[in-house]
């Protein structure tokens, strides 16, 4: 355990770094598709920029119909995938964070995975030369689109995170995956450890699991199995342990820019000082415990963790109390 | 020979065995004669194609004294011939002589005799084999494997009679089955015309629970010779097996070419036993005794005859019958623990199987009868035992293997318990299910055993199945059972919410319908005919709650309006012989309502009281006489006037012709002008008001349709006026209205679960909470795997203040393994000490900042149950 959390520590980043959004909405094809990543990009773009504190000009947003929704940079063809990301890699900084959002219908053909754009297809490779314009940047792909399997292994890499709905490009219908990932990114629902903010980590759990329960509901066998891969191996996992391998960086990583978890708050105030660094080190304690639990003697467990978290809680209740005097 | 040999020899080429074929009779004289004629005997080869010919036509369609007459004769005629010795050995065996067809086989079967001798000694050695003399069969079935494969070449009919033998075999090894149907494609492959071959083709696949292919060779026989009685008959057994009411057709056919066909006969009457009708049964047992007084299915269903009719000493007469002919037939046990089932006397089946297997432990029927049925009287680990010996002996019986298969899953299961009941409920939906189901349980119990003055002993077991065919299995050994629960008395099986889509149906009045069947039988000692047992479960269902249980149709009014339903009096055949397929659910209703009518003429207990006097043996005759002081026939009619006079308005608006949609090329043009001339025709109306809905025609699709609940205000299943009418309001965003019609629907269909989730929408947004509550609460009888009903029907309560149902509402969203548990947890904690249970509460939201060190709500919740502990 306390291995996991030096290596966790590792990847941490840095608060200051700036995030670029671009999101593309695919060809839809029928009306209920063109509708559903219409509505699946616009509330992201809103949510990144209203919520997440992303600025508007770190935002791009690429659709299929740009009289559609105001929000709408540009039609999603590949040209202007490319420009945009050129545009980027212009002004981006060293340590700035990138991230890709492609939804749509995918396809793999011959072994190559593509997205269907209007015009030209985007593939896989093509996405791959591009981001060899960042080679020091932390790079999110999120590619929400159907039969999207095989851009995990086409993307993989060092400072890379890569989410797919499918598991492979035969998984080629409908997902829900991309439903419920950006609800969980743009909803409280997914913060799922109650921090106040929702990791990529928690984004993914969140949605691979309500896709579970969305068909087990319907009685239908599960026909997409979204994947993450973030140590660089090029094989995402369908269930993540950050204690194991993919899901340790995805777990510290953060869609908002405003991020309270890296270094923790900020005070002159020395006394508040002080319970902040009580409380971090007491949710240290409760880590580590965790981490023993099953070496432990169950009761032993419990006495400890409830000695910990009643001196976590006093704790909060403490800072809260201090942060309402006024200074 | 060594014991477990197996065929050796290749299989001839079998590609061919199913081509046409003719008469297996002349292709065996044929062989004869053909061989006669190589060697020059012209004359001999023309007399016994004559005679053998002659003598198994006659045997075929029953005439066997022509048969034995006429092979006598030529006996006399020829001294010292053996040529139709076999055949008339075999028309004496069938005709009960064994002493004489012994005989007549040893001699074809002499060394040097007939060219039949293979035949003869097949026929011995089965002779043995039927008379219990099994060490001596074995030894002489097993010279056959020598045969086999010592032979350059064998006829058709020999190769016949090598599966034949090697198919007793099985009986020892099961391996010896495959041998079987070896042999059989054999002999068809050299004799494509051997029909017998093909119908014992068939007779094995049916054996091995494989019906498809078992049809295929009947058919390919029936398509030479549409009236073969030994194809006939297997089809009438397949579709015994089946449950198909045409099984009686079947036999009915084979028993036009052989009236005298004791198999046929036989299989009739217990075709009878099955639909209770034992005196039909009688009387085909006897005209098959007539045939043949030694018949041992006969003699064995004389027996179970008596025994279901309680007659010890006939009982103890055709047992002994049985025995003296064989002293080791074990068949008459385990067919007597098959008419036990029959008539839900499991206990009684358990006994029967336990002496099959005592007499012969060869028996694998009887190890697979004794293992289900005790499984189905709750002796798991006894039962489980015997379906192992009874799949090791033959692991052809795929119900042994389904049931060994469903028990290993549900070892799987997860034991829940409640004062008079135990739970098996798959682990993934234990938790969730288990406070639903054994509320329901012991609420049904108490209320039953009030009712009746009866209380089956506990615990009675509940076993409920995520998978249906799991369900399908536990209840019949194969998948494709229709039915949503079964009763076997102690053991109750059924499907659970999750094996069906949302709303399919009602999983807590199909537990009630269950249980009250499990009241049923042992109030009756298991004797309660199937008409009254589940009229009476529906008549309880409805008693247990508002809208349980099956419903008035305007189908089962126009079943009722034609003459399609059976009379009070032939209820039983709407169960056990539908005649068509919406006639089993009728059944249920309509018995339901002949409960209805003998509490409002006799009160409830009359009911009761029918119960007892089934468990003292009175008949469906008996009953009405004594308890009802009426004659059935007369009943009938009470009945008949009943339901006029119940349903009088809507059977007087069913109009004439069947339903009538917007489909089928009525459009809302063409309805209106029909609602407008028909004003009371319940059908058009609601047809009308359907289609003006799916115009949007809101405003006035409610005239049609309000029309059409006035016509038939008791309907309220599918596409009802009621769910109708409500889909128009909210449309039209008249809540009030739809509140109305809402209630109306889910007071007549408590299994309606989108009526009320909407009603528990519509409610809230009137400003009801509580019968927003009240409505939700009814949902989660219907189906309780959605979590987002869970969470309003838990906010409601908390609401409301009704902490224990908010509790029981926040663990079925925890047991719904909800994403954020850390905020299923708190809620649940928040619960717990509304509920005044502190301790649950501070271990509760332990749990959910162990998963959430940092939830600050949690952290409150945490300090203020310290605090309220240690003040």
């Amino acid at each position: 355990m306390l291995i996991g959390l030096a290596i966790v520590a590792l990847v941490r980043t840095p608060l200051a770094a700036q995030t670029y959004l671009i999101v593309v909405a695919g060809l839809g094809g029928e009306p209920v598709y063109r509708e559903r990543f219409q509505v699946w990009g616009s509330a992201l773009v809103s949510a990144a920029r209203d919520t997440l504190g992303i600025a508007d000009d770190r935002i791009v947003y690429l659709a299929e119909d740009p009289a559609r929704d105001s929000r709408i940079d540009a039609r999603s063809t590949k040209a202007n995938f490319g420009t945009a990301l050129d545009s980027i890699a212009a002004r981006i900084e060293a340590a700035g964070r990138l991230v890709i959002v492609l939804v749509g219908h995918g396809s793999t053909t011959g072994g190559t995975p593509k997205l269907n754009l209007p015009g030209p297809d985007l593939e896989a490779a093509d996405l791959a030369a591009w981001l060899d314009r960042f080679p020091t940047q932390e790079i999110v792909v999120l590619n929400l689109s159907s039969a999207s399997g095989g851009w995990v292994a086409a993307l993989s890499g060092e400072r890379r995170i890569v989410v797919t709905a499918t598991r492979s490009g035969t998984e080629r219908l409908e997902s829900l995956f991309g439903g419920y990932f950006i609800e969980a990114l743009t909803s409280e629902g997914a913060d799922l450890d109650k921090d106040g903010q929702v990791s990529l980590l928690e984004a993914f759990d969140y949605a691979r699991q309500e896709v579970e329960r969305a068909y087990d509901q319907q009685n239908r066998l599960l026909t997409e199995h979204a994947l993450l891969d973030d140590d660089g191996d090029g094989a995402g996992v369908h269930e993540p342990d950050p204690a194991t391998g993919d899901g340790a960086r995805a777990r510290q990583w953060f869609l908002t820019e405003v991020s309270t978890s890296d270094a923790g708050p900020v005070t002159d105030d020395a006394e508040l000082a002080a319970l902040y660094a009580e409380q971090a080190r007491l949710e240290t304690a409760v880590a580590t415990l965790r981490g023993r639990k099953d070496a432990m003697d169950p009761e032993a467990y419990q006495a400890e963790l409830e000695r910990l978290l009643l001196a976590l809680a006093r704790t909060g209740r403490a800072i809260r109390e201090r942060d309402e005097v006024p200074q | 020979m060594t014991p477990g040999q197996l065929l050796r020899r290749s299989v001839l080429a079998a590609s061919g065995w199913l081509a046409a074929a003719v008469a297996p009779a002349a292709a065996q004289d044929l062989a004869a004669a053909r061989a006669a004629v190589a060697v020059g005997e012209y004359d001999a080869a023309i007399r016994q194609l004559r005679v053998r010919l002659l003598v198994r036509t006659l045997a075929e369609v029953g005439r066997y004294d022509e048969a034995v007459a006429a092979a006598r004769q030529y006996e006399e005629r020829h001294p010292g011939s053996v040529a139709v010795a076999n055949v008339l050995g075999e028309v004496l065996a069938v005709t009960g002589d064994a002493a004489a067809a012994t005989e007549a086989f040893q001699r074809a079967a002499a060394a040097g005799g007939a060219d039949d001798s293979l035949d003869a000694r097949y026929n011995l050695a089965r002779g043995h084999f039927e008379a219990g003399r099994t060490n001596r069969a074995r030894e002489e079935l097993e010279a056959f494997i020598d045969t086999y494969n010592r032979a350059e070449q064998l006829s058709s009919e020999e190769l016949a009679a090598v599966a034949g033998a090697v198919r007793l075999l099985a009986a020892w090894d099961w391996r010896h089955s495959r041998d079987a149907l070896r042999a059989y494609d054999e002999a068809i492959a050299a004799d494509p015309d051997n029909l017998e071959a093909r119908v014992l083709v068939g007779d094995l696949f049916l054996e091995k629970y494989e019906g498809t292919e078992a049809i295929e060779a009947y058919e390919a026989v029936l398509e030479r010779n549409p009236r073969h009685p030994g194809a006939l008959l297997g089809l009438a057994r397949q579709r015994r097996f089946a449950g198909s009411p045409a099984a009686m057709d079947f036999v009915d056919r084979a028993l036009e070419t052989n009236l005298r066909s004791v198999d046929a006969l036989v299989l009739r009457a217990m075709l009878w036993v099955e639909l209770e009708d034992l005196e039909q049964a009688q009387a085909d047992v006897e005209r098959a005794l007539a045939v043949n007084p030694r018949a041992l299915d006969a003699l064995t269903l004389a027996a179970g005859i008596a025994f279901l009719e309680g007659d010890t000493e006939g009982f103890a007469r055709s047992r002994q019958a049985v025995f003296a002919v064989n002293p080791r037939y074990a068949s008459f046990y385990t067919t007597l623990a098959e008419l036990s089932v029959r008539r839900r006397l499991y206990r009684e089946a358990v006994d029967f199987a336990e002496r099959a297997v005592a007499l012969d432990s060869l028996s694998w029927s009887g190890h697979q009868l004794l293992g289900i049925n005790r499984l189905r009287i709750g002796s798991m680990d006894e039962g489980r035992a015997s379906l192992e010996r009874a799949f090791e002996g033959n692991r052809y019986d795929a119900w042994a293997m389904n049931t060994l298969d469903l028990l290993d899953t549900l070892e799987t299961y997860r034991i829940e318990r409640s004062p008079r009941f135990v739970f098996a409920i798959d682990g993934k939906e234990a938790e969730l299910l288990a406070p639903y189901v054994s509320t329901v349980a012991e609420e049904a119990y108490d209320r039953m055993a009030a009712r009746y003055g009866y209380r089956p002993e506990p615990p009675v077991r509940v076993e409920i199945f995520p998978d249906h065919q799991d369900f399908s299995v536990r209840t019949v050994g194969l998948a494709g059972l229709g039915a949503l629960g079964v009763s076997f008395g102690p053991v109750v099986a059924m499907d659970s919410p999750s094996a069906r889509d949302a709303g399919e149906f009602h999983w807590a009045a199909t537990l009630w319908h269950e249980i009250a069947h499990t009241f049923h039988l042992g109030l009756s000692a298991h004797r309660v005919p199937r008409w009254f047992t589940e009229g009476l479960a529906v008549f309880e269902e409805r008693r247990a709650r508002p809208g349980w249980g099956d419903r008035i149709s305007p189908g089962f009014l126009r079943a009722f309006r034609d003459g399609r339903l059976h009379p009070v009096s032939r209820l039983n055949n709407g169960f056990l012989r539908p005649a068509f397929p919406e006639q089993l659910i009728f059944s249920y209703y309509q018995a339901s309502l002949v409960c209805d009518l003998i509490a409002q003429e006799h009160g409830t207990e009359a009911l009761t009281a029918i119960l007892r006097a089934f468990r003292d043996g009175f008949t469906n005759e008996q009953v009405f006489l004594e308890i009802l002081g009426t004659d059935v026939a007369d009943f009938d009619e009470l009945f008949d006037d009943y339901v006029r006079a119940r349903f009088a308005g809507p059977l007087s608006a069913l109009g004439s012709a069947g339903p009538v949609s917007a489909g089928g090329g009525h459009v809302t043009s063409d309805l209106g002008r029909l609602a407008r001339d028909r004003p009371d025709d319940f059908a058009v109306q609601l047809a009308f008001g359907r289609s003006l809905l799916a115009d949007g025609r809101l405003d006035e699709a409610l005239v049609p349709l309000q029309r059409a609940k006035a016509l038939f205000p008791q309907y309220g299943g599918h596409s009802s006026p009621y769910e109708l009418l409500a889909r128009a309001h909210l449309e039209r965003g008249a809540l009030e209205d739809a509140a109305v019609e809402l209630r109306a629907l889910t007071a007549l269909n408590a299994g309606h679960y989108q009526g009320l989730l909407d009603l528990a929408d519509v409610e809230e947004r009137l400003g009801n909470p509580a019968e927003a509550l009240t409505a939700l609460d009814r949902a989660m009888y219907v189906y309780p795997l959605e979590l987002d009903p869970h969470r309003r029907l838990a906010e409601l309560a908390e609401a409301e203040g009704r902490w224990d149902l908010a509790v029981r509402e926040r663990r079925a969203v925890l047991a719904l393994r909800p994403v954020d548990r850390a905020d299923a947890l708190y809620r649940l904690a928040r619960a717990l000490r509304g509920a005044g249970q502190p301790d649950a509460a501070r271990r509760t939201v332990l749990q959910a900042l162990e998963i959430a060190p940092g939830f600050g709500a949690a952290q409150d919740l945490l300090l203020e149950l310290h605090d309220a502990r240690n003040p």
